[in-house]
């Protein structure tokens, strides 16, 4: 996921943070209490309401609360837990075939959907759930996840994008046209095929769009204004109230059943989300005041942090980003094209102070300093991948002038696009004064965020008029884990490079492409994990980007909320798992 | 203080001292203004303010931190909280680990260059189109008001912040940004007093004599402004100078990496709990320039005004 400004999860913008224990699960053993309404309060509405589309940290967190996949992940406070795959709906984890492609789901008895009378939620559910993704009036983001694993995906989405784009439209191109791989055996068996071996399809469908479908959506228009007074829920919690851009409004669904959901828990009563509050201060004074619960989508504050330390409601959660890094236009014509010289992308990788980064973000504790294109917590991150290390992180100038020197590159200058929002300036003057010492001249171009990669870093024709030559942008995986698909696919797969690329630099190595097609369909994680390596390594080696850092999460809660367990992809609580002392 | 503000400050002056015998009127201005004690001190503030930026790269070489030099290391804590004053860092360092006080000696050679170069712009146009539009009257006269009368409604904060986003940000823009939005009232002021000396017996005279219309305003009528435009110029410099630091505390200003006074309270925002000197420093010799400059017009005001004298 493109990191955005004004996106809950992105703008973390934190600096503080001293030696304190990592987030420590707060159960105390006591038990749950019943009832109650959760307050969270915040700026933002979701981006969408439906989980087709929904694409944002705070969707997730609600959609965790209202919908259910057939795989997920448990809240958990264990990183490594919090990133493994559990049953959901489905019965247990799927039947895989012989040869990989085949995976058989049985749904469990007793999920219902909170229709009147409530009704077991069955396979062909699935199937019009992933049916909707294809859409041609709000088709999912996530669209390429299924296109680029699901057999016939691809053909049934350029299908349906020529149908009407009406309720009734499309209704009826969804009965009259199947996904080749997808089928509903019987109301508790779904079938999918794939085109080849994938062993991150899991985590795809773990995801909130693959969330399933009840008939009545199909008299809406997806995430249509009529839609999203029409929910329906499987989960412990549906929505009885939602007003766009104010508040959002949940009780617990009657329909739900403790014993037929593993992972889920309804211990609030109500849960209340109040939006309009556009200041992360006074999120916080109200959390610490007690007049409010959690934190929709404001981080908490710089200045808090502070005053945080051993604050047993203040967490930090590891992160597994890469936010920010530095990327090179290797099609910028600047400079005689020295960036698509490798030896010159080299040496600047050993010019940037990246503790200096790190600082802008809080330091240490917050942070970490990252030597290779994948993060930690992603798979094929790899301690020994650090090419370019420098003593300490914080670099050495003398190295780049020394190597920009052998490479007969000289009086290089770079045009340097930086967002005006949050510490973007700060990072774009800290790299700028790295280049400096190593002898390269920076001219800073100030953006809005849209800007920024609209005009600039995703834009193909800017990218080759040298509009640009690096930037400083962010990403941030859909999931964690085995998620190479969701990180190095996107910022160095090569071979389709096109407008609104995140291969922002369009770097294309046939010998990396071959690796990320291997890793994709290695038939295990951890043969995948092999290959995720050999690709970071190989990537590294061209040096396309400089990695920066990987941020961790700060996150805090009124004193009244116990049982605070995280939940990686929506970086906040799990609302479901916590009650009210 | 606003532009209109200054303006009419300015208009209160009269068109000419009194002559005395054996002294010119400035001769006696000059006396007037160094027994004003205000007046004397702002100058002297000025004058140190004027050294101090002047020496900066002595300052520089002494502490050996460059303007946009960053030293994380040393300046920042390792959470990134800038470090305090001290020895190595004469006032602080900012968020970025660059020495605050080499930052502010640099950011007061930006903050005096625009306020005056914008000011002396604003001048020289405010008092050519004020002049013309004064002198010549009818339709010309109609035109050039209705422009002044536009460009004084300007709500301009937005149309400098438009500008700045559109045009990029760069020192030169910034400049010529404050001086359009400066020079209507400078404009206003000699159009006024223009009109007032066209009907004057030595005007009649240079024109009785055959002088064209430009060499009777350039020869007759501008020393008669002098005065008067001397001390709104006065007036309209700390204006400047605190547009200037409005539009980099937004961000709209020069480069991030040049040093301003504006662009250094920006940063202070978000860490003036931790290190205050980050937002009292800068904030400090905001004030005292602009303090400064307002009191020495108002004492070149008053010294220019005899008659004005029992107001202090």
């Amino acid at each position: 996921m493109k990191i955005r400004d004004g996106m809950a999860l992105a703008t973390v913008l934190i600096f503080v943070g001293t030696a304190c224990g990592p987030g420590v699960a707060p159960g105390d053993g006591t038990a749950p209490v019943q009832g109650g309404t959760l307050k969270v309060i915040g700026s933002g509405d979701v981006d969408h309401l439906d989980p087709a589309s929904s694409y944002t940290t705070v969707a997730y967190t609600l959609n965790r609360t209202w919908t259910r996949q057939l795989v997920t992940y448990p809240a958990s406070n264990d990183f490594n837990k919090a990133i493994t795959i559990v049953p959901d709906v489905a019965e247990a984890l799927p039947e895989i075939s012989a040869d990989g492609r085949t995976y058989t789901f049985k749904i469990r008895d007793g999920v219902r959907w909170n229709t009147t009378p409530a009704r077991q939620v069955t396979a062909a559910d699935f199937v019009r759930g992933l049916k909707r993704l294809a859409n041609p009036v709000q088709p999912s983001g996530g669209i390429s996840y299924y296109t680029g694993t699901i057999e016939g995906m691809q053909e049934f989405f350029t299908a349906f994008q020529k149908a009407p784009k009406t309720a009734a439209g499309i209704a009826q191109f969804m009965a009259r046209n199947q996904i080749k791989g997808v089928r509903a055996v019987d109301p508790k068996t779904l079938e999918i095929r794939l085109t080849t071996k994938a062993s991150d399809f899991l985590n795809i469908m773990a995801l909130p769009f693959a969330s399933p479908a009840p008939v009545e959506y199909e008299k809406y228009v997806p995430d249509g204004p009529e839609f999203r007074q029409n929910t329906i829920s499987l989960g412990p919690y549906q929505i009885t109230t939602y007003q766009a851009g104010r508040a959002i409004l949940l009780n617990r669904s009657p329909a739900w059943k403790q014993e037929a959901d593993p992972v889920r828990r309804q211990h609030v009563e109500r849960i209340q989300i109040m939006l309009g509050q556009e200041s992360a201060d006074v999120v916080q004074q109200q959390l610490e005041a007690g007049t409010a619960d959690l934190s929709w989508d404001q981080p908490v504050p710089t200045s808090a942090i502070q005053r945080m330390n051993g604050d047993p409601e203040f967490h930090v959660f590891e992160g597994s980003s890469l936010n920010p890094f530095l990327v090179f236009n290797l099609q910028s014509p600047n400079n005689n094209r020295a960036l698509a010289n490798a030896k010159v992308r080299q040496a600047i990788n050993f010019a940037i102070n990246k503790v200096a980064i790190a600082q802008i973000y809080g330091g240490p504790r917050l942070n970490t300093v990252l030597d290779g294109a994948i993060p930690p917590g992603s798979i094929g991150f790899d301690v020994d991948v650090k090419p370019y290390t420098t003593p300490g992180h914080v670099g050495d100038p003398a190295r780049c002038r020394a190597m920009l020197a052998e490479a007969g590159v000289s009086g290089l200058t770079f045009q340097f696009p930086y967002r005006t929002t949050g510490n973007h300036p700060k990072v774009a003057q800290a790299i700028a004064a790295d280049l400096t010492k190593c002898g390269i001249a920076t001219t800073l171009i100030a953006t809005s965020p849209d800007d920024f990669y609209g005009r600039y870093l995703s834009s193909v024709a800017k990218s080759r008029e040298g509009k640009w030559d690096i930037g400083g942008p962010s990403w941030l995986p859909d999931w964690y884990g085995n998620n190479g698909r969701s990180i190095v696919v996107p910022l160095f797969y090569g071979a389709n490079y096109a407008e609104g690329s995140t291969n922002y630099g369009a770097y294309n190595n046939p010998a990396v492409n071959a690796t990320i097609a291997k890793a994709l369909t290695a038939g295990s994680a951890s043969a995948a994990e092999t290959s995720w390596k050999q690709a970071n390594a190989m990537i590294m080696a061209d040096a396309p980007i400089v990695p920066l850092i990987s941020q961790n999460v700060p996150t805090f809660h009124s004193s009244r909320v116990q049982n605070a367990l995280y939940s990686p992809m929506s970086q906040q609580f799990d609302y479901t798992q916590l009650w009210l002392g | 203080m606003s532009l209109t503000e200054a303006s009419a400050e300015a208009e209160h002056i009269p068109e000419q001292a009194e002559a005395v015998r054996g002294k010119g009127p400035w001769q006696l201005a000059w006396e007037r203004l160094t027994r004003d004690r205000a007046a004397m001190v702002s100058l002297g503030v000025i004058a140190v303010i004027v050294l101090l930026a002047l020496l900066a790269p002595v300052f520089a070489a002494i502490t050996g931190h460059g303007p946009q030099e960053a030293f994380p290391a040393t300046g920042l804590t390792p959470e990134g909280l800038p470090v305090g004053p001290g020895s190595g860092f004469w006032l602080g360092a900012d968020s970025l680990g660059r020495d605050l006080f080499v930052r502010i000696l640099y950011g007061a050679r930006i903050s005096l260059l625009v306020g005056l170069l914008s000011t002396l712009l604003a001048t020289l146009f405010g008092v050519v189109v004020g002049m013309v539009a004064g002198f010549y009257g009818g339709w010309v006269d109609g035109v050039l008001a209705r422009v002044l009368d536009v460009v004084l409604s300007f709500p301009y904060l937005l149309v400098a912040i438009v500008l700045v986003a559109v045009l990029g940000a760069s020192v030169p823009l910034m400049i010529l940004v404050i001086a359009f939005f400066s020079f209507a009232a400078m404009a206003r002021v000699v159009r006024g007093q223009t009109i007032t000396y066209k009907e004057r017996e030595f005007i009649e005279a240079a024109r009785s004599m055959g002088a064209s219309k430009p060499r009777t305003m350039f020869v007759d009528v501008v020393p008669n402004l002098i005065a008067p435009v001397t001390v709104l110029a006065t007036l309209l410099i700390p204006t400047s100078i605190v547009f200037e630091a409005t539009l980099s505390f937004l961000g709209l200003g020069v480069d991030p990496r040049t040093p301003s006074w504006g662009a250094i309270l920006s940063d202070s925002v978000d860490y003036y709990r931790v290190a205050p000197g980050l937002l009292i420093f800068p904030a400090v010799m905001l004030l005292l320039t602009t303090l400064a400059f307002n009191l020495l017009g108002d004492g070149i005001r008053d010294a220019l005004d005899p008659r004005g004298e029992g107001g202090r």
